[in-house]
């Protein structure tokens, strides 16, 4: 009887050991040797690295863009707004680092599309250089590898037990959210686009920060 | 009259005094009259650690009233206007927003209004958000210190600002010191990162260091310097010192290495240095019996060996030609070598001065007349094989005489020595007067062919002051026709090459033979009287042959670089070896 059951128990567990495969990449707290992988602070200091980058970019756009046109009046609408952000320290801290991790991947994911359609109206125009053209397609993809990034930590964190709800369930919520903020984003000018990525890449700076030295006190905090 | 002009002065002083208060009220400067206020400028706003924030403005003209200035606010959010909410704590001409109405990521219109009972002015509005300002004080408790060893540094700490909240990761500060030498006068800028210590290597005794620091948030502007902290660098510090140690101990490691090598070298430092004397390779030779001087022991030692072999067959002994140089010709004179080129004297050689004993170096020499074309020694062979000599082609003269006077090397007590090197070097300063003699004998010269041997025939052409040979036939040089080849038979006791003259027949096969290169070899020259150009092994007479440069002066040299020199087993050349290159 066992031995007819054997094929599909060991089909079965191929697919169980798919998922294990999937997300079996050895995670190492600090701290713990002969392990290869990077620890989870490791991993912050790389992803705040890339953070500081992108908000780097775009406030080198901002200000080229400032030289550009005339500074109108901006909207100060983003289409990011929707989603609620501390804006204070005490506001940070207050929220979970579950919350605080979902929030990062909220704006992350919200601002896919402007700026890969930001990179291609840049092509367009013609009063920029190509210096500030490479400085948007490295924006949208350093926000794609950021986005990539804060997902793996986030991953780690669960794997860890710090955070209860897994990435999937952040990214699956969001993922309405940023269809219906979609009509939004096209609407906005470039000049606003900047204006608010600005703002944003630094908020998820400082929550990358604040996250790091909650979880991952040891250097730079 | 005095009440009179003291009433005068009394007028004119009130009458200047009213002039000068009109003057002085009417000569205002802020302008003639009161008004609304000048319009204030704002100056801009500043946060300190991202959670508050200031703004300062500069008020316009006052308007000659007392004015008030009120700043106003709105987020973007909302368009409500609100007042700023303290206008004390950061002093005159600002207002302070505290945490509650700080947000971050806000952006804020903000404006400052004037009034005075005459009217209003605002300023230029101006759109603040808070992650855009931040500018920290300045880092804090900055000390330097000295810290003493073999490498003395300063070491500089500082704490950061006070307020500014860096442990929960809100703001990220860098820092920045400023280094001065006081004598120097020449200020460094370093970058510290985020840390908050420095370490300055070597300073300078001495030298009074002044060090401030100051910081910078992430996205932000820099603070002010720090106060300066000041550190004076003792005079006493050892500098280099240990670069010094090492240098020592460097070289005395090399010259450590140095003299191991030279020692286990030793032998061959000490060849290269000072080559040595090659000594004699006399077999049987005793050196401390020629210091001794006695020269008759010594060649007695050398002779002792039962050599040179004494002539068994004297029915084989035809004659041995012995060629003097005439002497008629230049009786006193030195047989110097005469203008023709081909006629050389050579002197036997006493190479006592060499001290390598005695130096029987009898040059074979043929001598003819000197009308006659003489020729040059073509060949002394060594035993055993045909002495060719050239005789002159005319009659000899009576005194005529070739002397041949058999070389040898003084390697060896007999005269039949390196064939090739039957021509023997002409020592310099040899009295050729010693040739006189015909047959001479200097002392502890071993005359090959002393005439004085009666064992054998010798042919002496008529040779005065012969040392008393017996009966000779008569060989002169007129018996010998030219290119008439002599066979050395042996060498006798004394010295003397036993001769017999080649028959013809063997002759032809000699040409065949010999001269191809077997045995024999044409001497072709004589260069300057110790070098016997030896023709190549043909039939062909001309300079083909390559010199003989055998200079034997040191005779006892080996010349090992002669490779076609080989030594037999007995210490004589091998003749056949030797010539077959030719």
């Amino acid at each position: 009887m066992f031995r007819k059951l054997k094929g599909p128990v060991l089909f079965l567990l191929m697919f169980l050991d798919v998922q294990i495969i999937v997300g079996s990449t050895p995670i190492c707290v600090h701290g713990h040797t002969g392990c290869q992988a990077l620890s989870l602070a490791d991993l912050f200091d790389r992803v705040i690295q890339h953070s500081a980058r992108v908000h780097g970019l775009s406030s080198d756009l901002h200000s080229d863009f400032d030289q550009y046109f005339l500074p109108s009046k901006i909207n100060r609408n983003c289409h990011t707004s929707y989603i609620l952000t501390p804006n204070g320290k005490e506001n940070a801290q207050r929220l979970a680092g579950e919350d605080l991790a979902g929030v990062i991947l909220k704006l992350l994911l919200a601002w896919r599309d402007p700026l890969s359609q930001f990179h291609r109206s840049m092509a367009q125009h013609e009063d920029f250089t190509s210096f500030s053209g490479n400085k948007a397609l490295e924006m949208s993809d350093m926000v794609q590898q950021l986005r990539l990034g804060v997902e793996r930590v986030a991953e780690t964190m669960h794997l860890l037990g710090m955070i209860s709800n897994s990435v999937r369930g952040l990214i699956s919520k969001e993922a309405l959210g940023s269809q219906a903020s979609g009509s939004e984003a096209r609407s906005m000018t470039d000049q606003q686009l900047l204006y608010c990525f600005r703002r944003d890449s630094h908020k998820i700076q400082i929550y990358l920060k604040i996250l790091k030295c909650r979880i991952a006190p040891e250097q730079g905090c | 009259m005095m009440k009179g002009s003291a009433l005068v002065w009394r007028r004119t002083y009130g009458r200047l005094t009213s002039v000068l208060l009109l003057l002085l009220l009417s000569g205002r400067p802020e302008g003639a009259s009161v008004g609304p206020p000048g319009k204030p400028r704002l100056i801009g706003c500043r946060s300190p650690e991202k959670e508050t924030f200031t703004c300062r403005w500069e008020p316009g003209s006052r308007g000659g009233l007392p004015t008030q200035h009120a700043l106003y606010y709105n987020t973007e959010n909302s368009e409500k206007v609100f007042e700023c909410p303290d206008y004390e704590t950061a002093g005159e001409n600002s207002c302070f927003f505290n945490k509650t109405y700080t947000s971050i990521w806000v952006s804020y219109n903000i404006t400052v209004v004037a009034r005075n009972a005459l009217g209003n002015a605002s300023s230029d509005s101006i759109d603040v958000d808070v992650m855009n300002i931040v500018q920290p004080h300045h880092p804090e408790n900055v000390t330097v210190t000295l810290e003493d060893g073999d490498n003395p540094y300063l070491q500089v700490k500082w704490e950061k600002p006070h307020m500014v909240d860096t442990r929960s990761g809100w703001v990220t500060l860098s820092y920045e010191l400023c280094v001065k030498r006081e004598k120097d006068n020449k200020s460094e800028l370093h970058f510290a990162g985020q840390q908050k210590h420095f370490r300055i290597f070597r300073p300078v005794p001495g030298e009074v260091y002044v060090v401030k620091v100051h910081c910078k948030p992430d996205h932000g502007y820099w603070s002010e310097w720090s106060a300066p902290a000041f550190m004076k660098v003792p005079d006493y510090i050892p500098r280099e010192k240990s670069m010094w140690i090492l240098l020592a101990v460097f070289t005395s490691f090399i010259l450590l290495i140095l003299a191991w090598a030279l020692v286990l070298k030793k032998s061959s430092v000490k060849h290269f240095l000072l080559p040595p004397v090659p000594g004699p390779k006399i077999k049987g030779f005793d050196s401390h019996l020629l210091k001794k001087g006695k020269s008759e022991e010594i060649f007695s030692v050398l002779i002792g060996q039962g050599f040179p072999p004494t002539s068994d067959g004297e029915d084989l002994l035809v004659e041995y030609l012995e060629v003097s140089e005439s002497l008629q010709q230049d009786p006193a004179a030195t047989p110097l070598p005469e203008a023709k080129e081909q006629q050389r004297d050579w002197s036997p050689a006493p190479f006592a001065d060499s001290g390598q004993g005695p130096s029987v170096h009898h040059t074979l020499q043929v001598k003819t007349g000197e009308e006659s074309a003489t020729r040059s020694v073509k060949q002394t062979q060594a035993f055993g094989g045909p002495l060719v000599t050239s005789s002159s082609s005319q009659a000899p003269k009576p005194d005529g005489k070739a002397n041949i006077i058999s070389s040898s090397s003084s390697l060896r007590p007999s005269c039949v020595q390196e064939t090739l090197y039957v021509a023997e070097v002409l020592i310099k300063g040899l009295p050729p007067a010693t040739q006189q003699d015909r047959q001479v004998t200097p002392a502890g010269v071993f005359p090959c062919n002393s005439p004085v041997d009666s064992n054998y025939t010798q042919g002496e052409t008529g040779h005065s002051g012969n040392r008393g040979t017996a009966q000779r036939p008569d060989v002169s040089p007129s018996a010998l026709k030219p290119t008439e080849y002599v066979e050395v038979q042996n060498v006798n006791q004394e010295d003397r090459l036993v001769l017999r003259p080649k028959a013809k027949e063997d002759i032809g096969d000699l040409w065949q033979v010999g001269l191809r290169g077997q045995e024999y070899s044409k001497v072709s020259e004589v260069i300057n009287d110790h070098l016997l150009l030896l023709e190549r092994g043909s039939t062909l007479a001309g300079p083909s042959c390559s010199a003989m440069e055998g200079t034997v002066e040191g005779r006892a040299q080996q010349q090992p670089a002669k490779p076609t020199l080989q030594q037999g087993l007995n210490g004589y050349v091998d003749t056949g070896s030797m010539l077959a290159p030719y």
